[in-house]
């Protein structure tokens, strides 16, 4: 076969198969599900029907770049009074039963060991995002995050690319100044 | 591949390109991303944000001078040193060595854990419990002997709360404390006593002083307290309203103070004193000054031909140094480095201080109020007399602490083969280093950063030594372990009850120090100090006179041992100090400011001494003295005296860690054992040595191989009639072919002071600490693949002063252009122009095609050719708002981005613009004499925008119209009388 035809065919297979896991391979950019957290922690229990403030947990969000997650002393404080009632429960499909997932909870306290849980929203390293910024504009977590007081498992509601983060400072910059620095690469990338 | 004959495609080629295309995609499409975790706090640390820096206010222990230093710490960690601002010796400055204390935090090489040698002579980890009992047991067995003496502490010059623990220990169980300083400068302590009654060593007020005559001291580098005295000198020096002051350097091979001299004269080593008092008696027999009428018979002795004759400096230089230092009044003489390490040095200093004394200057430039607390270490002789106790075997238990003496003495003391001799050496060092190898216990120490204590430089200055965090490895603090070895002792159990914990004992110390000015509110005192870093106060001025008995002030001829043709100078390095730097990456890889060398050793030797032995750059040469001989590469350099050669002190370990072990020499290992007469300090320089060539040769690594500007105008200056005639207003805009750029609130720019800047570095390495940069190693320099944003470009240009020769050093890195020649060659868009001046580099969108960096007109971007590796801990230093970069990808300086977006979040939270001083690079900060000033242009009122638009100041290579956003002000000349 001539060399040229090859030569050819190698970048356009890849792009073709590139492009094809770009449009159809949702399940790793937005899943409905999220993953399988080493506790079945239901931020529709605690968000939702609750009504706990994402700020009791998430308490630096308004004053740090990061937002901060709950140290295990301020799980164990409701939990040490609340364990739970003893039923099934239908967590996104799977059957769990709440009195005991909350005495996971207890077990990791008793240990003194955190508990690992995994990332759902994450950032690359060469972004530095600023959640205190966002916050102190007036922005909602759900404009990110989604109706996460709906979600048993938080799982991903938009793909945080660049292109998530350019149309929303396109839409919200004051004018052109703001505009500018909110476009620039500096901003964000250093 | 097989060729099909009819051009299709056969089966297995299509199955071959399928597998690849599919391999790229699944590569570049990214199925799975890989896991990250969220690790809660179990129970969150008090006061910690993450994503918040917290500030701990600390002193540095790095050298005798007690710098404060703020350490910035992110998430439990310490990531950056810097200054601080309120402490009174360093004002929010650092050095080199300052900023890389971390990397002694972080060494990789630090002993993890206390390690006993076993009846095998193995050496064995083992727990802190068992330790302190072992060295507990030891120690009561000595002390049944019923002999005192026979358990020697041997540590630096320790003040405040552990100097006193110390000494109450040794009292407590029959030891001796020796304070052993490297640089404990004797001769300077034994001349005061002996010219003015005090038997102590000042500070002194070189901003207060219009000339500045120093006869060896090395003042920005090792001498007393750099830091200070390059503040103090940047102020002396600084061109303002008209004039500026003048500094003259005498010494037979220009240091880095040296080059920085107005006039540096070469003088023949050992002689510095007869030229002192030359000048004195000009001055005195000429009746410039009305003091001194006294000393005229002994001064008489030293008229101006006999001193020109013996020391090798014209008479019209004598004559001119006599003029000025009487008519620029205060002036200051200040004497060290070669002029007080020779067997004359006590007089020489005693002839410094004459000659201070016939101008008037003591009390005015000269201050015995603030007495420097390096006085109170423990003389020379005394170490001597250890040595020999200890070869005598009347040591038994020697404990040695935060000193390295194996390595800082040279082997004709005989200290390495007497410390065999003693059965039970306790070492306390975090490191590994050649004396530590020698002991059965090793008790590691933690580092500065990780413990309590406090440092008193000098009367007025109380420095408290706060951690910012937890120990990286098993360490603990000595002042602890001397507790808790003591509450082993059975009949010591009770001594330190009151105080479980040295953090206790250093609070009570306090507390009964300062009851008086704490008054009953201790605690808010205390909090206040730690806030501060230390507490301060004000001390009564000292007058001081004339001793009666000065009359007969013989100067003897320096004696010189050895039968070569060359004087040896070992000379202490701002990099190294008396080598404890060694073991730094940083400051290994921090280029010399005179050579550029790096990660080695070298001989500095004139080069026509170098063409007569027949040697170049590079070349082999053997150094012999009577005690030995060492091996080294050439560096010809105009600045050593044709019959002087010199080596650096700090390379050489045969231990200490894997960047310090096997690289370089170590001058002190051959020198003799040769002492100042009266002062009894160590001499080193005291021997005459022989070269000889070996016909080796390797590179030279360096990072300029160049010492000319070859008439491009990078570093230039002024002269100071020019000065005074006036500059016409300079205007930087060039006329181009687009419009040009506009700037909406900022435009952030720099202005630097070429007649600020001393070389010294310490901008360098905090750009390494601030920025991820990584070290790379000898090899990778010797390939021009150095790392380093900043650089400091140092020339030698041909002068017709007496020298020769003229220094220039100028703090190159990204000028930030605002026509930037990188910009518009990078296909990706990775590096462009940011509306407030900054030229962006986007790490994530490089290519690595590099056609940036070749079109880059001042050399100042990077190219990451490997994955760099931080061994860990050294990674834990990493700030975590710099990404780290990867192999192929193109880095520079972006004026610490991080630092303006750190001050823009803050300013919004207060509804405001960023202020002038708000954002301080970390350069900038670093620098002790306020060369590089950070601003906004677009702010009319900005420091920065004032100085850039300074008469003195041009852009580097302005011809070719980048536009760059720094502005360097021309260094100015003394061209007059």
């Amino acid at each position: 076969m001539s060399r040229r035809i090859k030569l050819f065919l190698v970048p356009v297979l890849s792009i073709f198969v590139f492009v094809g896991f770009y449009f159809f391979d949702n399940n790793a950019e937005s899943s409905d599900k999220g993953p399988v957290q080493p506790i079945r922690f239901s931020h529709k229990i605690h968000a939702g029907e609750d009504q706990i403030p994402c700020q009791y947990c998430h308490s630096f969000v308004d004053v740090s770049p990061n937002p901060g997650i709950p140290s295990m002393q301020k799980c164990m404080g409701c939990h040490t009074h609340i364990s739970g009632r003893d039923v099934d429960y239908d967590f996104g499909g799977t059957i769990i039963n709440i009195q005991s997932e909350i005495a996971k909870v207890r077990e990791f306290w008793a240990k003194k060991e955190p508990i690992p849980w995994i990332k759902v929203n994450s950032m690359p390293g060469y972004v530095h995002f600023n959640h205190k910024r966002h916050i102190k504009r007036g922005f909602d977590c759900a404009v990110c995050h989604g109706d996460v007081a709906s979600m048993d498992q938080v799982h991903k509601v938009n793909r945080m690319n660049m292109g998530f983060c350019i149309t929303c400072h396109t839409e919200n910059a004051k004018d052109h100044e703001e505009l500018t620095h909110l476009k620039d690469c500096l901003t964000c990338h250093y | 591949m097989s060729q099909d004959k009819k051009g299709g495609i056969k089966r297995r080629d299509f199955l071959k390109i399928i597998g690849v295309a599919g391999g790229t995609a699944a590569v570049t499409g990214g199925c799975s991303e890989p896991v990250e975790q969220l690790i809660p706090y179990v129970i969150p640390p008090e006061g910690i944000i993450p994503g918040v820096p917290n500030w701990y206010a600390s002193t540095c222990r790095e050298c005798p001078a007690g710098c404060g230093i703020l350490v910035k710490n992110r998430e439990g960690r310490a990531i950056k040193i810097e200054g601080n601002p309120n402490h009174p010796v360093n004002k929010g400055a650092s050095c080199a060595q300052g900023q890389a204390i971390l990397q002694g935090l972080y060494n990789p090489d630090r002993t993890r854990s206390p390690l006993l040698t076993n009846d095998l002579g193995r050496r064995q980890p083992t727990g802190w419990e068992n330790a302190q009992k072992v060295l507990a047991a030891k120690i009561d067995e000595v002390r049944k002997k019923g002999q005192n003496g026979r358990i020697v502490f041997l540590s630096d010059n320790v003040t405040g709360a552990f100097g006193a623990l110390i000494d109450d220990w040794m009292e407590a169980i029959g030891g001796v404390h020796i304070s052993y300083e490297t640089y404990a400068y004797e001769p300077l302590k034994e001349a005061n006593k002996r010219t003015f009654g005090i038997d102590k060593i000042p500070t002194y007020n070189i901003d207060k002083a219009k000339y500045l005559l120093s006869f060896g001291a090395d003042f920005m580098e090792t001498w007393l307290s750099p830091t200070l005295y390059t503040k103090q000198f940047s102020e002396m020096h600084s061109f303002r309203d008209g004039s500026m002051g003048k500094f003259v350097q005498v010494e037979p091979r220009a240091s880095m103070t040296g080059v920085n001299a107005d006039e540096w004269v070469s003088i023949i080593p050992g002689t510095e004193g007869i030229l002192a008092l030359g000048i004195a008696n000009i001055i005195v027999s000429e009746g410039f000054s009305q003091k001194g009428a006294e000393l005229s018979s002994v001064l008489r002795d030293y008229p101006i031909d006999k001193v020109s004759e013996a020391t090798g400096v014209p008479t019209d230089t004598i004559r001119q140094i006599a003029q000025d230092f009487s008519s620029m009044q205060p002036s200051l003489a200040i004497g060290g480095g070669t002029a007080m390490t020779g067997t004359n040095a006590t007089e020489t200093q005693v002839a410094v201080n004459i000659l201070n004394y016939v101008s008037g200057n003591i009390g005015e430039t000269i201050d015995f109020a603030h007495t420097l607390s390096i006085s109170d270490a423990s003389p020379f002789s005394e170490m001597l007399s250890l040595i020999d106790s200890m070869a005598n075997g009347g040591v038994d238990i020697l404990m040695i602490y935060n000193v390295n003496p194996v390595f800082t003495l040279p082997k004709s003391t005989g200290f390495e083969d007497a410390i065999s001799k003693v059965p039970f050496v306790v070492s306390f060092s975090s490191f590994m280093d050649e004396t530590t190898e020698k002991a059965k216990l090793i008790m590691p120490d933690n580092t500065t950063l990780e413990s309590w204590g406090d440092f008193i430089p000098g009367p007025g200055i109380h420095g408290l030594i706060q951690p910012s965090m937890t120990p990286v490895f098993n360490t603990k603090s000595t002042g602890d372990v001397i507790l808790g070895v003591t509450a082993n002792i059975e009949d010591l159990k009770e001594r330190y009850k009151e105080t479980a914990t040295f953090y206790d004992y250093l609070r009570e110390s306090w507390k009964t120090a300062y009851s008086s000015v704490a008054g009953l509110g201790f605690d808010s005192f205390w909090n206040k100090a730690l806030e501060n870093g230390g507490y301060y106060s004000d001390v009564p001025p000292v007058q001081v006179s004339l001793s009666a008995g000065l009359s007969g002030a013989a100067l003897p001829e320096a004696a010189f041992s050895g039968d070569g043709d060359y004087f040896f100078v070992a000379y202490p390095s701002y990099k190294y100090y008396d080598g404890r730097g060694a073991n730094k990456p940083w400051l290994q890889e921090l280029p010399d400011a005179l050579s550029t060398g790096v990660w080695d050793s070298w001989v500095e030797i004139h080069p026509d001494t170098a063409s007569n032995l027949g040697v170049k750059l590079g070349d082999y040469v053997v150094i012999e003295s009577p005690r030995g001989s060492i091996e080294t590469q050439v560096y010809p350099y105009p600045g050593t005296r044709p019959d002087t050669v010199a080596v650096m002190i700090g390379q050489g370990h045969t231990s200490y860690g894997r960047y310090a072990k096997d690289r370089g020499v170590n001058p002190v290992s051959i020198l003799p054992l040769a002492t100042d007469k009266l002062s009894g300090g160590f001499a080193w320089l005291s021997s005459k040595v022989k070269l000889t060539k070996t016909g080796k040769h390797a590179q030279f690594v360096q990072t300029q191989y160049t010492t000319h500007q070859h008439d491009r105008g990078i570093a230039q200056e002024v002269t100071l009639t020019e000065m005074q005639k006036g500059l016409p207003p300079v205007d930087h805009e060039l006329p181009g072919f687009y419009p040009p750029k506009e700037y909406a609130r900022y435009r952030w720019g720099m202005a630097i002071d070429l007649q600020k800047c001393t070389g010294c570095g310490a901008c360098v390495t905090a750009c390494y600490a601030e920025n991820n940069i990584p070290f790379v190693g000898k090899e990778l320099v010797a390939k021009r693949r150095d790392m380093a944003w900043i650089k400091i470009e140092r020339y030698f240009e041909k002068s017709d002063n007496k020298a020769g020769f003229e220094t220039r050093f100028l703090p190159m890195m990204c000028q930030q252009c605002g026509n930037a020649p990188c910009e518009p060659v990078c296909p990706v868009y990775a590096t462009y122009h940011n509306p407030e001046g900054l030229n962006g580099m986007i790490y994530n969108r490089c290519v690595g095609t590099r056609y940036c960096s070749n079109n880059c007109s001042y050399s100042v971007r990077k190219f990451n050719w490997f994955q760099y590796k931080f061994p860990e801990p050294l990674n834990w230093q990493l700030n975590p708002d710099v990404t780290v970069r990867s192999m192929g990808v193109m880095e520079k300086c972006t004026f610490c981005v991080q630092r303006i977006n750190f001050a823009k979040d803050q300013a919004k939270d207060k509804g405001r613009d960023v202020l002038d001083g708000e954002v301080q690079v970390a350069c900038a900060q670093a620098c002790g004499s306020d060369a590089i000033v950070f601003g906004n242009l677009k702010d009319p009122e900005s420091k920065a925008s004032k100085l850039s638009k300074d008469n003195r100041g041009y852009k580097v290579l302005h011809s070719l119209n980048t536009q760059s956003s720094i502005t360097y002000l021309k260094k100015v000349k003394w061209d007059k009388a």
